[in-house]
């Protein structure tokens, strides 16, 4: 789509408009603007202009039919524009993965609205099933989501990857929401006294208190868009908090997975051809683990409390793998 | 002077009414603000042209009888679909879904736009999916049946597209690899440059194939190595996350204190080491022998270090 404010993409908007009055014939101006997301002024404008628009000879008779005022817009359009129109290939993709998604999440009825919706939707657009999204199903993901519909407290048994620990603590669940592959439960957990963000397949148990959510406005949401993660127990060791390690992380070609695998802070080369990869650590856990996978194709450049990690961790697995059975 | 967003919406409504292509001397005498007749008139209804391709409206360009030879119209089929004759309660489900659902771009909500559906706004999404640029010429490769090549680890490949995927926070295509003659998945993400789209229908898969059965679901499967069966031991902590995640009807043995070991149809023994390892020293590779004895020697190779640079 065209950037914002230049013509086309005031065209796109006005079309839009128009399909939109062309089918419902009135509409408040307030609601016009706040469902196109800008401002009445500029929706008035555009509407204006839009009333001068027509066909040739552009005699009235040939102009579209939009009486403006301060508080409404009454429009006569006949049916043409009020038509569907056709979805460019990223609006369609759009379209059909955000109602595929929806879909794959337990709990959606197979029959229901959206199911219908999106039948009729690729029926036009010729799709037959031919893409599909998985978001995946961990054991406590529907308890959760129900908990965090109807507000109620939990007791939360948790398997931690950066401390290697299970505990148990109470929280307030506040959303459910997936990305980058896994479910993430984000509420205040009142062993830290602060907001935290789970992973739900790390959830060992879920235990309601009995009692409802006592933090709803502690644990008002900040990442409006769900990009943003805050500082947390499961996710910790990608998100460089102020306790995190700078590491460098020599590896070689079989190595080199490490760069798609999680974010990192920079990418650098050495001589010798390896390939040096700067991440955050918070948890020497997960660092351990890591070294482990990427075995003799890795070496820790810094820091140098850190460079034996892998090796130690090797050494104690091990004397797992030695002992009699 | 006309505001260049008359001079468009009037150009669309002049093009869609005409039947027949004309030539662009009658269109600009019926659109008010273009240029008098020259070069300037020419360069000005070639930017609206392409502005109005870049917002997805595609203006014909045919031959025609007369001095001009060529002749401009909008098609219908080009412009509408079908009427979708959705219900209130289908349209509403669509307009949560996109709210819901987070793909980088506002490439659903234009959708919603061209529909008539305008999204009321205040939904948090509940999902966020990675978006791709290739991920929409894939996608009609997949709905037209069009074989694609794309570049993938340096090599070009030509491929008859099945199935869009995403799973695990990746999109894969899944497909029959026309020069491997077998099917293949590909990253999304790996494809190196725009795929290239045949026209539609070029893509021709054989009866036998199965883009279910292509996708196979876990890491250590994702290989083309003799099937072995491996038994890991897990211990007490991690056995139900374990469980959770590779299924109940791999669970092989279930010790008294809590353990369990479960049983993996593997075709790639370096993903499953690694799946392993990254359970850290909650899990062990029982058996068989051949598969034990490569993560010795793996965690042996890691104890000493490094040796040396690349290529040791």
């Amino acid at each position: 789509m065209p950037a914002r404010a230049d013509a086309g993409y005031r065209l796109h908007r006005l079309l839009a408009v128009l399909t939109w009055l062309a089918r419902q014939g009135r509409a408040p101006v307030s609601e016009l603007a706040e469902r196109f997301g800008l401002g009445p002024d500029e929706l008035i404008a555009d509407l204006e202009l839009a009333a001068c628009c027509g066909l040739p000879p552009y005699t009235p008779d040939q102009l579209m039919e939009i009486m403006v005022d301060d508080e409404e817009v009454v429009a006569n359009l006949g049916p043409e524009l009020a038509r569907p129109r056709r979805l460019t290939a990223a609006e369609g993709f759009a379209l059909v993965t955000a109602a595929r998604a929806i879909e794959s999440v337990p709990g959606t009825d197979p029959d229901g609205a959206l199911a219908r919706g999106l039948e009729k939707l690729e029926t036009v657009l010729g799709d037959r099933g031919r893409l599909r999204i998985d978001l995946g199903e961990p054991p406590y993901l529907a308890e959760l989501r129900r908990a965090v519909e109807e507000g109620a407290q939990v007791e939360l048994g948790y398997y931690s990857v950066s401390s290697d620990e299970e505990s148990v603590r109470v929280v307030d669940p506040l959303s459910v929401i997936t990305l980058d592959g896994h479910w993430y439960l984000d509420g205040y957990c009142h062993r830290a006294g602060d907001r935290r963000r789970f992973r739900v397949d790390r959830v060992l148990s879920v235990r309601p208190t009995g009692t409802s959510r006592d933090h709803p406005g502690a644990g008002e949401p900040t990442d409006a868009d769900g990009d943003e993660r805050p500082a947390d127990v499961g996710a910790a060791a990608f998100v460089p908090g102020p306790d995190a390690t700078v590491a460098r992380v020599a590896v070689d070609d079989a190595g080199r997975w490490l760069i798609d695998a999680f974010p990192h802070l920079g990418i650098d080369r050495l001589p010798d051809g390896r390939t040096v990869i700067t991440l955050a650590v918070a948890s020497t856990v997960w660092f351990d683990r890591l070294l482990l996978r990427l075995g003799p194709h890795a070496e820790v450049l810094d820091p140098p409390e850190l460079a034996a990690s892998g090796r130690q961790a090797a050494r104690r697995l091990l004397a797992r793998y030695r002992a009699a059975r | 002077m006309v505001d260049r967003l008359e001079r468009l919406t009037d150009l669309v409504l002049v093009l869609l009414r005409d039947e027949r292509p004309r030539p662009l001397r009658e269109i600009a005498a019926e659109v008010p603000g273009y240029p008098a007749e020259g070069e300037a008139r020419r360069q000005a209804f070639e930017r609206d042209k392409r502005t109005l391709r870049d917002g997805g409206i595609e203006v014909s360009a045919l031959p025609i009888d007369g001095p001009e030879q060529v002749g401009y119209l909008i098609r219908p089929e080009d412009f509408y679909l079908p009427d979708l004759e959705l219900e209130p309660d289908e349209q509403a489900a669509l307009n949560l879904a996109v709210a819901g659902v987070h793909l980088g771009d506002p490439s659903g909500r234009d959708a919603l736009w061209r529909l008539g559906l305008p999204a009321s706004a205040g939904v948090r999404p509940f999902a966020d999916l990675t978006a791709l640029p290739a991920l929409p010429v894939l996608y009609d490769a997949v709905r037209h049946r069009a074989a694609v090549t794309f570049g993938y680890r340096g090599d070009p490949r030509h491929v008859a597209p099945a199935l869009l995927r995403f799973r695990g926070g990746w999109w894969y295509l899944v497909g029959f690899d026309l020069d491997k003659e077998a099917s293949r998945t590909f990253r999304v993400d790996r494809m190196e440059g725009e795929p290239s789209v045949a026209e539609p229908g070029s893509a021709v898969v054989p009866d036998t194939f199965d883009p279910a059965a292509a996708h196979p679901e876990e890491p250590w499967r994702m290989g083309e190595e003799e099937v072995v069966l491996v038994d890991v031991l897990v211990d007490a902590s991690l056995a139900p996350l374990v469980v959770a995640e590779v299924g109940e009807s791999t669970v092989h043995d279930r010790r008294s204190d809590g353990a369990v070991v479960v049983r993996l149809e593997v075709t790639n023994v370096a993903m499953l080491r690694s799946w392993v390892l990254e359970l850290g020293e909650h899990a062990e590779v029982l058996g068989p022998e051949s598969v034990r004895r490569d993560m010795v020697s793996w965690l042996e190779a890691t104890a000493a270090g490094v040796t040396g640079a690349a290529g040791d």
